[in-house]
């Protein structure tokens, strides 16, 4: 990544420092050319911000966190984006947090975000969120593109496919999907597919943007104009796509290891959570149920939609006890359809269990991502929710054509 | 010379007394200092690695909060060699090393259920509080000097 | 723990008979192998143990009710932990210091009575709480009385 602007976030944290991880904090904002700092606050305010905020709790670092919350809001400290971080299973701690988050979203235009540590938390987990942090704070001019121009494609280098498109004045004119082999020679191959549909060779792109886990790798390779992470590129995607470009909206993209749950405002990422405590609630899990049922992934959709998944009893976070209920349920002579549905449902109410609850749905509730083609998902997301659930068009390359779009801006650069 | 666990471990006042008194106060800044200056480690601001809260386990389970082993993996080695101790109830404001109300109730615990001699006190909010806590700390302080080593009970 | 290990010790006072300045002419009249910094509470002596802790009785008795010393971890000007180095605050214990500083001037009255062989009237017992019974008898006065 080139020298950018230094972006100042402030960290509102607390176990940070006796987990042992508050080096890998510092270590990823220096990566993306940001800096740590802590909101100057007096005695004073820690003592009534207990009774401004309402929220009394025992921990007296915990109410360091919502005076220096406080001091931002009221703008007595100046910072261009803020991380909360408290310990992982840390109740008190994680009612402060999301508190707290909610309180500066509401109450500032600072872009925020919130994680939960543990002593094995490194800088590379926290690097995307950093990212998407400092490039909401740095970069609103780019964001705000909601055309695409010229000649542009984009590849998104995930953990299980790589995805490339090809777009012309905002059209999708060539797509390429290959499982994620390696890195570089499946981004090779999704782009040249791509190419190959839309009739163009490498010299006729005019700008090249990247995104996902390979990003970096294939970034400098390629010479991409623009290396970006899939939540800032994904919501960008998403509202494009789907038509809903001003405004609120919910992102949810089940991806094959992880899942991002994003409140979007005019098409900038807001609240984000990214994660799970398990990839049971993940494409790969829908994978597996396929292979178990011998269907392809392809067909999982459509059985999930006839089945009923109450007659299937399934408790689990866990991806190989999760699949184990199913098997059981199958040897119990539960039909395919419902077992279909009873997955389908499973990775829902997880997303919805782990990650929905830090974001404010809003609507209008798009959901991208291969998962959000298996029809029974976004239907079961719907039941769930009791509200519509939109999946636009090229769902399943949302990355790939949000960083074609974000890379027109960089034409003529 | 006894030696004495405080709580808040951080406490200037404590530590002052327990010093002046004649003690050796068992205080959380021993730790960090050491830890602050052990060349090699470098995981700044108080050189606590990960490491740390896998040493935690010995006082706490997985289920508990990182944060929580971290503190305890600094504080357990004093309340291991701790003689006696002094609890301040309701400290009213400590932070950092302090700032957790889980592992201050830990180590609250643990001090208690080992069975030394033991001053609990409230925090003292008026000159007068102030008195009866100076002078209360002093006979306690007195007393461990008389029984030599911390036997016998408060 | 050796005499050898360097340490921090932070010399708070609160005189206005005393000064910092008195307490930096001290140490260098002792001609002790510390490294002394003067701060808005007082001062952060760095050295060996064996030293620091000659140096903080030699300190102490200059003014022995109104200066009070506990060992510090992080050694003076840690760049880490300077506010300078944090883009504002200061490191957490600098709030609990502050608390803690507002209540000296009654520690160094208490101190003095002590050295004065006074014993204060020990009233540091809990209040218990008030029985159901007692509170409804209250409950039952103030009703009477708006009636």
């Amino acid at each position: 990544m080139g020298k950018e602007n230094l972006v100042k976030i402030a960290q509102l944290s607390c176990g940070s420092v006796y987990s042992g991880i508050q080096q890998e904090i510092e270590m990823a904002a220096g990566m993306v050319d940001a800096e740590i700092i802590y909101p100057e606050i007096t005695i004073d305010d820690v003592k009534v911000v207990q009774e401004e905020f309402g929220l009394q709790v025992a921990s007296p670092d915990l109410r360091l966190m919502m005076a220096r919350a406080k001091a931002l809001v009221d703008g007595k400290v100046r910072a261009d984006a803020v991380l909360i971080a408290t310990c992982f299973r840390c109740a008190e701690g994680a009612l402060v947090r999301n508190e707290i988050r909610r309180y500066i979203h509401e109450n500032s235009k600072l872009p925020v975000i919130s994680y939960s540590f543990t002593e094995r938390t490194t800088a590379a987990t926290l690097l995307t969120r950093l990212e998407a942090l400092t490039t909401t704070a740095r970069r609103r001019s780019l964001l705000a593109r909601e055309h695409q121009e010229g000649l542009t494609a984009g590849i998104d280098s995930g953990s299980t496919t790589t995805k490339a498109v090809i777009m012309k004045d905002d059209k999708v004119v060539g797509t390429g999907w290959v499982p994620t082999v390696k890195v570089m020679e499946s981004a090779t191959e999704a782009l040249d597919n791509a190419m190959k549909e839309a009739g163009i060779t490498r010299d006729d792109i005019q700008a090249l943007g990247v995104t996902g886990y390979g990003r970096f790798l294939i970034g400098e390779e390629f010479k991409a104009s623009l290396i970006q992470e899939e939540i800032t590129v994904n919501s960008k995607g998403a509202v494009y796509l789907a038509g809903f470009q001003k405004g609120q909206a919910t992102v949810i993209d089940i991806g094959g290891m992880d899942n991002k749950a994003i409140s979007v405002q005019d098409g900038i990422p807001g609240m984000f959570t990214m994660g799970g405590i398990c990839a049971g609630a993940s494409g790969r899990f829908l994978e597996m149920t396929a292979k178990r049922l011998g269907v392809d992934i392809t067909e999982l959709g459509a059985l999930a939609v006839k089945g009923m998944r109450e007659n299937v009893e399934m408790n689990s976070y866990c991806i190989v006890f999760g699949i184990q209920s199913l098997v059981n349920s199958l040897a119990k002579g539960s039909s395919a359809d419902d077992v279909a549905a009873a997955a389908c449902f499973s990775v829902v109410e997880q997303v919805f269990m782990q990650q929905l609850q830090e974001v404010e749905v809003k609507e209008p509730l798009i959901m991208v991502g291969g998962s959000a083609l298996i029809a029974g998902v976004p239907r079961a997301m719907e039941k769930l929710l009791q509200i519509k659930v939109t999946v636009p068009p090229y769902a399943q390359y949302i990355g790939a054509v949000g960083a074609a779009l974000l890379a027109s801006g960089f034409i003529n650069k | 010379m006894v030696k004495v666990f405080i709580y808040p471990s951080n406490s200037l006042i404590l530590s002052d007394l327990v010093d002046r008194f004649g003690h050796e106060p068992l205080a959380m800044m021993q730790e960090i200092g050491k830890n602050i200056r052990t060349a090699g480690l470098d995981s700044p601001p108080i050189n606590i690695t990960p490491e740390d809260p896998k040493r935690g386990l010995k006082y706490a389970a997985v289920e508990v909060p990182a944060g929580v082993r971290g503190r305890m993996s600094l504080l357990g080695p004093l309340l291991e060699e701790a003689e006696a101790g002094i609890i301040v109830k309701e400290p009213d404001i400590s932070f950092g090393c302090m700032g957790c109300a889980r592992t201050n109730e830990l180590i609250n615990f643990l001090v208690r259920a080992k069975k030394i001699p033991l001053l609990e006190l409230n925090y003292p909010n008026t000159e007068e509080d102030a008195k009866t806590f100076v002078y209360r700390i002093r006979e306690f302080l007195d007393g461990l000097s008389a029984s030599g080593t911390g036997k016998g009970d408060e | 723990m050796s005499d050898d290990d360097i340490i921090s010790k932070m010399v708070v006072l609160h005189s206005t008979y005393t000064l910092p300045s008195d307490l930096v002419i001290k140490i260098y009249e002792s001609k002790a192998d510390v490294t002394v910094k003067e701060t808005c509470f007082g001062l952060v002596i760095e050295g060996k143990r064996s030293e620091v802790n000659r140096v903080a009785r030699e300190l102490r008795n200059l003014d022995p009710n109104r200066i009070f010393i506990k060992e510090r971890g992080v050694p003076p000007g840690d760049k880490y932990l300077c506010r300078a180095g944090r883009g504002g605050g200061p490191k957490p214990g600098f709030h609990h210091h502050e608390v803690e500083f507002a209540l000296l001037p009654y520690f160094s009255e208490a101190l003095a009575e002590i050295d004065r062989g006074e014993i204060p009237k020990i009233k540091d017992v809990a209040r218990p709480h008030i029985t159901i019974d007692e509170l409804k008898d209250i409950i039952e006065k103030e009703v009477k009385k708006s009636e």
